[in-house]
């Protein structure tokens, strides 16, 4: 038990005690209380200054400006963040917004070249946000956070006050708000936005690992985009922070639920997969519709593809281009049939899929989306500029 | 030299055309970040401490005035009036907006130039002796080779997602300038006993957190077969690459982990197989290309003037003693101009330099230049006579800096004063080091000495080979520097070795005085190098001079 704690009691009870004072209460009440009820305690609200973090930074500089804020900076957030946090820290008077950051030692010990997102993107949440945040948090009992029961599965019950493992109260005075209240509030007391929500983020978490999300998309999907990843480390669900290994990239084969869903590209323009289903593995009697990954060893095929209609190569990630030379070798090896490239081949990568001897490309519906026809079609001229039909003798 | 065909001329439009739809993409967000880093990464654009960084290709580092004014134009307009040449045969800039680099690629295209490739895991730009076509120690052009490789890799639909990077070196000589041994793929040309071109081929070099000395593939490969037989390493790399793990997934690994049996067993599977894809346009193309590298009309001129300013002008004396190579033709001469003058960041070179050097080159080097990797530039066939006004307009520029080869003609990468990789400065000590043998007046008589230094382990500055290597760490949050003896970039290529623990920031410079100091008590005679006295004395006494605390404890113990 720390020393100074203006509290009594266990947290869970104070926790059960305090949904049932506020239950009824708005935002800003329970915001108002919070800071000052000492069922709660010490209390710092951590901000990441992202697209709707001026709701609650507003209400604490109406409240008290001299509240705590703990802002982030993980050091791989954009410039126009750290901008916009001068911006509105200034704007609204606060007082005290103390800036975060792993330890000097940590990263360089850990992350030198500040690629460890690349490869461990939840060591890096944990590096850059988690640990530092935890540090940033000892001296208080309680913190405040914006987190919205409409943000997701994980959110979906929500409550204004969290037992967060036996040691704080986090306190979420957002948590029934609908977007429509987060715009309502921002609009009606003319406060600043990030502007980086113009340019398409509705959610902002650091550079590296956020992208524009399209219309139609959850406006969380741009967070660490094609990883099985939704929160940074720093929430926790039942208790425990969420945290874990990330899952195998899915190949090919194993995605048969999406199936249905998928585009075909080819030179004319997108179409349903006309063969969902159908592809077993390479090592199946008979199979006319194989498929192969990107470690196969086509070597094995030879003398097995008369009959073969179809193969289709996983591509795990587009920056593994093992699958191009997998397409030229079937090629070289006198395979006249079918043969597409499935998974994540972006559109730039249109031409040298058909010049390695694809004849299609298999995507998400979710990638056809961010990547409409027009983006395929401008790549889709492949005979064009192209050196190795000069070289031989093709062209 | 070659210029662009139609073809070329039209390619590197469309490919401006593609990375400024590819910019508005990113920013529309068609492209997610982790999307776009590759494509611009392939493009040449880094994103670095600082800002973007562009690196455009010099390939096989050879360019004409026009080309040499026309980077001048872009440091000018769109950065800070300075370009930084590296260790690979390309330019840096240091300080475009993203918005810009369509522009500058633009800019480029006009003049036969890209920043195609110069990044990213694809194969990189091919790089090749500085005194191609020039030296006399030649068996042939190096550059048509490399200009083909350029036009064979350029966009290979198989190889632009490859395990890392991938960098070829050829050289045309045997005295190997090119350290064709640190590359994926180092190719040496050579004549078989009937007298017919073709080329050694090694593989599995690299510098990095792993150096490793390339090992020979083939000991001939006829010049026909090039492009099938480096496309057949291409291709059974890009299988076996490991994709695991980024510090493992060059090409040295490969070879490393399989054994270069194994690697020769795979490739030979697959030349067979890739020979057959070429039916010979590609040697027309090649034959095409050498006429165009055809060595220049050489003046036949009296040498008179050039003796005469040796025994008039001491400066010009020392300068044409270091800054001069021999060249296939004796009347003429290969000038390296040294972009590093004492105190000055190694290879910089401001707009106006730019400007001199390309009026010199159009002037008296029949519109040539050449980038070293050791971040000079070079005037390939100048004249003898013309030499004294070429370095009258050297000194009135600040570029007849007397140093080649010498203990201040430093490599060192941009360290943490530019780049995000480095944990240590690497441009403030080579500073140190060349301001502090000038203050010494030693530097002639140490002679030829190759200092290089790294700003962290991914040996950018090659300290790896260089006869005295340091690397910069960081320890704890302090700058660390590590020294190595012994490396070697030639044909010989050694990697040195880490002589013990390292030196803070301050430190560092006394020690490396200390050995050379020692080394002019240990040589044997003037004529005797750096590098010979250490081959036959071993590390021992310089070690000595390196840390005289552990001598004397050791001499006390005795």
């Amino acid at each position: 038990m720390r020393h100074e704690t203006p509290t009594a009691g266990p947290v869970a009870a104070r926790v059960a005690a305090l949904n049932a004072r506020y239950r009824n209460h708005a935002a800003i009440a329970v915001l108002r209380r919070a800071i000052s009820d000492p069922e709660v305690g010490r209390v710092a609200l951590v901000s990441s200054f992202g697209a709707e973090s001026v709701v609650l930074l507003h209400m604490i500089s109406v409240i008290d400006r001299a509240t705590p804020v703990l802002f982030i900076d993980t050091q791989m957030l954009f410039a126009e963040t750290l901008a916009y946090q001068t911006e509105v820290a200034a704007s609204l008077g606060l007082s005290d917004v103390r800036t975060i950051r792993a330890r000097p030692e940590a990263l360089a010990a850990h992350d030198p070249d500040r690629l460890l997102h690349k490869t461990d993107t939840d060591a890096c949440c944990a590096l850059r946000k988690t640990e530092p945040l935890e540090r940033a948090l000892a001296p208080f009992d309680a913190w405040i956070t914006g987190r919205k029961r409409f943000q997701g599965q994980t959110r979906s019950r929500l409550d204004f006050f969290e037992n967060e493992g036996d040691q704080r109260i986090k306190v979420n005075p957002l948590a029934h708000w609908r977007p429509d209240d987060v715009q309502e509030y921002m609009v009606n007391n003319r406060l600043p936005r990030h502007p980086l929500v113009a340019r398409g983020y509705p959610s902002i978490g650091c550079a590296p690992c956020t992208s524009r999300v399209a219309p139609g998309e959850d406006p969380r999907a741009g967070r660490w985009r094609g990883q099985d990843k939704d929160e940074c480390g720093i929430h926790f669900v039942d208790g425990k922070m969420v945290r874990g290994p990330l899952p195998p990239t899915p190949s090919a084969t194993d995605r048969n639920e999406e199936h249905q869903m998928n585009v075909i590209v080819t030179d004319t323009g997108f179409a349903a997969d006309d063969l969902s289903g159908a592809f077993q593995p390479a090592d199946t009697p008979g199979a006319t519709a194989l498929d192969l990954g990107p470690e196969a060893d086509v070597t094995a095929l030879a003398g097995r593809l008369d009959g073969v209609e179809i193969i289709r190569i996983a591509f795990p990630a587009f920056s593994d281009g093992r699958g191009f030379t997998l397409a030229r070798r079937l090629r070289m090896m006198g395979y006249g049939g079918r043969l597409r490239a499935a998974g994540h081949v972006i559109a730039d990568q249109y031409a040298m899929a058909r010049r390695t001897g694809f004849d299609e490309v298999e995507i998400s519906a979710d990638l056809a989306r961010r990547q409409p026809w027009e983006q395929w079609q401008a790549r889709a001229d492949w005979r064009a500029h192209d050196y190795q039909a000069r070289l031989r003798g093709a062209g | 030299m070659y210029s662009y065909t139609d073809f070329d001329r039209a390619y590197v439009r469309e490919r401006v055309a593609q990375f400024r739809a590819q910019v508005e993409r990113r920013l529309d967000g068609s492209l997610s970040e982790e999307e776009f880093r590759p494509l611009r990464l392939m493009n040449g654009l880094y994103l670095q401490l600082h800002a973007y960084m562009l690196r455009v290709a010099i390939p096989y580092g050879t360019l004409s005035s026009r080309q040499m004014r026309q980077l001048a134009m872009i440091a000018e307009r769109w950065d800070k009036g300075y370009g930084h040449f590296t260790t690979r045969q390309n330019i840096q800039f240091n300080w475009p907006t993203l918005r810009d680099v369509p522009d500058i690629l633009e800019a480029l295209a006009d003049v036969g130039m890209h920043a195609i490739q110069t990044s990213g895991n694809t194969v990189r730009n091919v790089t090749a002796d500085h005194f191609a076509g020039a030296s006399a120690d030649e068996v042939a052009d190096p550059r048509p080779y490399a200009e083909l490789l350029r036009q064979w890799s350029t966009d290979h639909p198989e190889f632009q997602f490859l395990p890392r990077k991938f960098k070829i070196g050829v050289t045309g000589a045997p005295n190997d300038r090119a350290v064709i041994r640190s590359h994926d793929i180092g190719l040496e040309l050579r004549r078989d006993d009937a007298g017919a071109l073709g080329f050694r081929v090694y593989v599995g070099g690299g510098l990095g957190r792993t150096p490793m000395v390339a090992q020979e593939l083939a000991a001939f490969i006829p010049e026909r077969d090039l492009l099938p037989y480096v496309e057949a390493i291409l291709s059974v790399y890009n299988l076996l690459g490991r994709r695991d793990n980024k510090y493992k997934a060059r090409l040295k690994i490969a070879v490393h982990e399989h054994g270069i049996a194994t690697i020769r067993a795979l490739v030979d599977e697959a030349f067979a197989e890739r020979r057959a894809q070429f039916s010979g346009d590609d040697h027309d193309l090649l034959e095409n290309i050498k006429a165009q590298f055809a060595r220049p009309e050489l003046a036949r001129t009296d040498c008179a003037p050039y003796w005469k300013a040796r025994r008039a002008d001491p400066v010009f004396r020392a300068w044409a003693d270091t800054n001069l190579a021999a060249h296939a033709d004796p009347d003429h001469a290969i000038v390296t101009i040294s972009l590093k003058p004492h105190g000055a960041t190694p290879g910089d070179a401001t707009a106006d330099q730019m400007r001199v050097m390309a009026d010199l080159a159009q002037r008296y080097g029949h519109d040539e230049l050449r980038i070293s990797h050791e971040q000079n530039v070079i005037v390939p066939h100048v004249h003898r006579a013309d030499l004294p006004a070429v370095h009258d307009a050297l000194k009135a520029a600040g570029l007849a800096t007397a140093n080649v080869g010498l203990v201040s003609d430093i490599i060192a990468c941009p360290g943490m004063d530019y780049c995000s990789l480095a944990t240590a400065r690497s441009i403030p000590v080579a500073q140190q080091i060349a301001t502090r043998f000038d203050a010494l007046k030693l530097e002639h008589e140490i002679g030829s000495l190759k200092i290089k230094i790294s700003g962290c382990i991914n040996a950018c500055g090659h300290h790896h080979v260089g006869h005295i290597g340091i690397l910069g760490l960081d320890r704890a949050g302090v700058e660390n520097y590590q020294i190595t003896l012994g490396g070697d970039g030639t044909e010989d290529t050694v990697i040195g070795k880490r002589a013990g623990p390292g030196f803070s920031a301050d430190e560092i410079v006394p020690a490396v005085e200390r050995l050379v100091l020692s080394y002019l008590d240990l040589r044997d005679s003037p004529d005797e190098t750096f590098l010979q006295a250490f081959r036959r004395l071993g590390e021992a006494p310089f070690k000595d001079a390196l840390y005289p605390e552990q001598a004397r404890g050791r001499r006390d113990a005795a």
